[in-house]
């Protein structure tokens, strides 16, 4: 596409924009437009904050930001633009993170401020509400720094009011605004100096600027998903990561190397490209270029035309994506534990496991399959019919081993045609006790019973680092203890993991069990589990205690009482 | 450790200088209108005070540094992410003016500003 067709389609776009009110609605589009540009280009952002050491993450936090923003709309139906841009601020309150955060909130606070009783946004309304935002931002701070997200702010501000002596249209003082919010951006250096020692720009600004310049690009069907011109050095340049951003019809990958033929005008560059696919990078070292994208079948060769144009090409690679995907899903579904083929007929066991060690032992055990997943990463339902739709039986069981998944066990039980019986295991030594009662061959209700019946022989505490503050359930916990969970429920805490174990011991009545396995977690030491599980021999010799490599994420120890 | 001791004698840093750079960071941080008063007894709640000694209190302890801010912060600010900003920036800005580690610094939101009402 060259660049006048593309300013035709542009207007084409812009009008169709123009034809709808900006309403509640537009303004939701807008706001995830604004949300996915920003995230994209997250990183950008990101590496912008060499500046002062407090605020380390700035791309992160305006993402998360304006995720709360975004979630606080995503189910609205509002149609009036002011009370949805105050729920839009009210999000943004809500979950602002760090000091980027805490500003881009007041910005949209004050958006909303200037924009009580619009049901539509118009142009004057636009400009008000951005001046809005400038006073609102530069009343939260004592001593404004320049140089900043404020200074963008209040450039913008003054830059759309003095938009309305040339227009009225809200798109076209969007443009405007955005083309400032850029130039503000890259003037940032010269108003605070750490910024020019460090030779970056303002990265609260620049992440501004990226939420603005998304909504634009939305308006004008711009892509929102590959980063704005940008080049890494060849070493920098990972392609491995970007399977994961396949979009339907774009089957190939396209890598070209090449020497231009003239300085490469990089702006040019990914306009052009961009017409061609997705997934856009560009490395360069030593005068080579790397050029990687993603496009359609029959536009694979299209890549490789316009690089030669441009310059000597020195090595090309295409590769099919989606057989490539294939192949990697057929090596994921291998699973990493070897579980015995089932026999056709039999009970299917699919149990979910938070780590390879517990797979092992459910392997062990005879599961017919094992779905990843666990406290922090519950499986979808989907997740889990794919785990025995294609086995050769219909009678299967469930142990979704969490209280958060019996949910999705239940759905998945649902949707299938195959009988399925779920076991409401809570734990994964309640999934383990289940297991011991299995009889393969044995009627599907009655094997459920049976196994059923198996989870009060166990009892299960979960040893976890506290990731904040709480009171719960009568125990006192500070963000960063070691707390033990009974059952589920909070027990009590303590500063270290030995701490933690031995309290747990000392409140329980341990006369009533034979038998302690720990499953220790991937933060644990094979070592470190070995001390603990001898400080417990010693002081209850009674007890025998076995330990096993869980590999569980978060959880220091699940542990089983028989 | 409030003093130094180097080849030609010692330095020794005041409270009321690391209150003072405390103060500067506080106000150069977002979300933050001012200093209150610590001592809410002595004085009405919703002055700012102008004397960082007011508003910040410097203890040390041999090698233990504890900061405790009193602030005043702006109405419709996350006072949570505020607060945490608060922190670091002053333990950043401390740390960096005395070239020691600052063991805590403890932020008080002593109340909040109103400019405008939603």
């Amino acid at each position: 596409m060259n660049s006048e067709s593309q300013q035709a389609y542009i207007k084409k776009r812009q009008a169709r924009f123009r034809t709808a009110p900006i309403d509640g609605q537009a303004l939701k589009s807008l706001i995830v437009a604004g949300l996915t540009w920003l995230r994209t280009n997250q990183e950008i952002v990101n590496s912008l904050n060499v500046y002062p050491v407090p605020d380390g993450d700035t791309g992160i936090n305006m993402v998360l930001t304006m995720q709360a923003a975004y979630n606080e709309i995503a189910e609205s139906p509002e149609r009036n633009f002011g009370k949805m841009i105050h729920m839009v601020a009210h999000g943004a309150l809500m979950g602002a993170r760090g000091n980027s955060g805490v500003i881009l909130s007041q910005i949209w606070r004050g958006l909303a401020r200037g924009s009580d009783n619009i049901g539509v946004l118009d142009g004057p309304a636009l400009a008000h509400a951005f001046c809005m935002a400038r006073d609102t931002a530069y009343q939260g701070v004592v001593r404004p720094v320049e140089g900043t997200i404020l200074t963008v702010a209040k450039d913008i501000a003054e830059k759309a009011h003095a938009s309305l002596t040339e227009t009225q249209d809200p798109i076209e003082i969007l443009e405007r605004v955005v083309l400032e919010a850029e130039q503000s951006v890259e003037r940032t250096p010269e108003l605070l100096d750490v910024l020019k020692k460090a030779g970056v720009v303002d990265a609260g600004g620049k992440g501004l600027f990226f939420i603005l310049e998304g909504m634009l690009r939305y308006i004008n069907g711009q892509s929102l998903d590959t980063p704005t011109a940008s080049v890494q050095s060849l070493s920098k340049m990972s392609l491995d990561d970007t399977l994961e951003t396949i979009e339907e019809g774009q089957d190939y990958e396209v890598v070209v190397d090449f020497r231009p033929h003239k300085p490469l005008n990089l702006q040019e560059f990914y306009s052009n490209l961009e017409s061609i696919g997705t997934s856009i990078q560009v490395g360069e070292g030593e005068g080579l270029y790397r050029m990687h994208i993603h496009v359609e079948t029959d536009k694979r060769y299209e890549p490789i035309d316009y690089t030669m144009s441009i310059g000597t090409i020195t090595k090309v690679h295409i590769e099919n994506l989606i057989e490539q995907m294939e192949q990697i899903e057929r090596q994921a579904n291998t699973p990493s534990v070897n579980i015995p083929p089932l026999e056709p007929g039999q009970i299917a066991v699919i149990a979910v496991s938070p780590g390879k060690g517990i797979s092992q032992v459910f392997a062990s055990l005879g599961v017919a399959g094992i779905v990843e997943g666990g406290q922090t990463m519950n499986p979808s339902t989907e997740d889990l019919l794919d785990a025995f739709e294609d086995l050769p039986t219909d009678k299967v069981i469930l142990l979704p081993n969490n209280k958060n998944i019996i949910m999705a066990a239940n759905n998945a039980a649902e949707l299938t045609v195959k009988k399925v019986a779920v076991i409401p295991t809570r734990t994964i030594p309640q999934g383990l006790a289940a297991m011991f009662r299995l009889t393969p061959h044995g009627d599907l209700d009655a094997v459920a019973e049976e196994m059923n019946a198996a989870l009060d022989d166990v009892d299960t505490a979960e040893i976890t680092t506290a990731i904040r503050s709480v009171e719960i359930d009568g125990v006192n916990v500070k963000e960063g203890e070691t707390i033990a969970l009974f059952n589920g429920k909070l027990f009590t805490s303590a500063k270290s993991l030995e701490g933690a174990c031995t309290a747990l011991l000392e409140k329980l009545e341990l006369d009533e069990y034979e038998l302690i396995t720990l499953f220790y977690g991937e933060e644990v030491s094979n070592h470190a589990a070995n001390l603990i599980a001898d400080g417990i021999r010693a002081s209850h010799p009674m007890l025998e205690v076995e330990i096993q490599d869980g590999g569980q994420p978060h959880y220091q120890f699940i542990i089983s009482f028989e | 450790m409030t003093g130094e001791i180097t080849p030609i004698g010692s330095i020794h840093v005041s409270p009321r200088a690391v209150a003072r750079i405390a103060h500067q960071a506080a106000l150069e941080s977002y979300g933050v209108v001012g200093l209150a008063p610590k001592n809410l007894m002595n004085n009405l709640t919703n002055v700012l005070v102008k004397d960082p000694m007011q508003g910040v209190e410097v203890h040390y302890d041999g090698e233990i540094v504890i900061i405790d801010m009193y602030i005043v912060i702006e109405y419709g600010t996350r006072i949570k992410s505020v607060a945490s900003s608060v922190a670091n920036t002053v333990k950043y800005h401390v740390e960096k003016a005395l070239g020691m580690p600052v063991t805590q610094v403890n932020v008080h939101v002593s109340g909040l500003r109103i400019s405008n009402w939603d």
